[in-house]
């Protein structure tokens, strides 16, 4: 199992929320809507969805262990 | 001489083909948040919603290299770009340019979404209801094809498929997430993580 560190531009959030939707456990929006991060290390893989269904391309996975890229 | 059909028919296939990408991609971005089908998952649909734009636009510009080498409809260079310039059917054609001009700018407004910034990309993106409709009636009124049955069925189909998933969007509340949503100051973060471990 893979622990992994996630990094959020928050600056390319738009608020649309798909990451909340597939990692809630991992992700929020704060009042104006942009994503947050609950914890800064998980090993649910849901945040690989998470990454890959954010319309802005906003949110980087890695690898704790490696430190390579995962999503 | 007997006149060379292939560009002609190369036009007309490259129009209907960079239609179909379209309405797919707009079903396909418009699935990713409401998600009527709980097995796409939507780390998928986006990259399809992408994909399928991007196939778009090659048949587009298919669509439009065959009408400049093909003679039935006299189309120049310039005549692709500028709308009015094409002597056939021109208010309709001239839907199908800035249809295809505003679509590259939304498929170009993702890698500048750095610099304008989400709150533009996501108002560039309203731009797509339009760029459907003028693609739409564009293909209805300056399409060859459009009084034949298969033709006009896939324009009832794609405005139809389109007005169900737009309306599916707005109208039916997203996903349970939303009503989830919450601030979670930092210090909050140390016991949760605790409980779990415990």
């Amino acid at each position: 199992m893979s622990t992994y560190r996630i990094e959020i531009d928050r600056s390319l959030c738009s608020g649309f929320g798909s990451c909340v939707t597939e990692a809630p456990a991992v992700f929020a929006q704060d009042e104006t809507g942009t994503a947050t991060l609950l914890v800064a290390e998980t090993d649910d893989d849901a945040v690989l969805d998470a990454a890959g269904s954010c319309p802005m391309g906003a949110i980087a996975v890695y690898d704790s262990a490696t430190g390579e890229q995962a999503a | 001489m007997k006149h060379d059909p292939t560009f002609w028919l190369l036009a007309r296939a490259g129009g209907l083909t960079a239609y179909v990408m379209l309405t797919m991609s707009v079903l396909a971005g418009l699935l990713v948040k409401s998600r009527p089908f709980k097995a796409l998952k939507p780390a998928a649909v986006t990259d399809l919603h992408r994909i399928l734009a991007m196939l778009g636009l090659g048949a587009l510009a298919g669509h439009a290299a065959a009408l400049v080498l093909d003679t039935t409809v006299k189309v120049s260079i310039p005549g692709l770009f500028i709308p009015g310039l094409v002597s056939y059917r021109p208010v309709w054609t001239s839907f199908g340019i800035l249809a295809a001009e505003m679509m590259v700018l939304v498929y170009a407004s993702f890698s500048m979404r750095k610099r304008i910034g989400p709150k533009n990309w996501r108002r560039l993106h309203w731009a797509t209801y339009a760029i459907f409709g003028a693609a739409t009636v564009h293909g209805i009124a300056a399409g060859t094809d459009t009084t034949r049955p298969w033709a006009f069925s896939l324009y009832v189909l794609a405005v139809g498929a389109v007005a169900a998933a737009a309306s599916w969007r707005f109208l039916v509340p997203a996903t349970p997430a939303r009503g989830r949503r919450r601030v979670t100051p930092a210090r909050e973060l140390t016991p949760r993580q605790g409980e779990q471990a415990a």
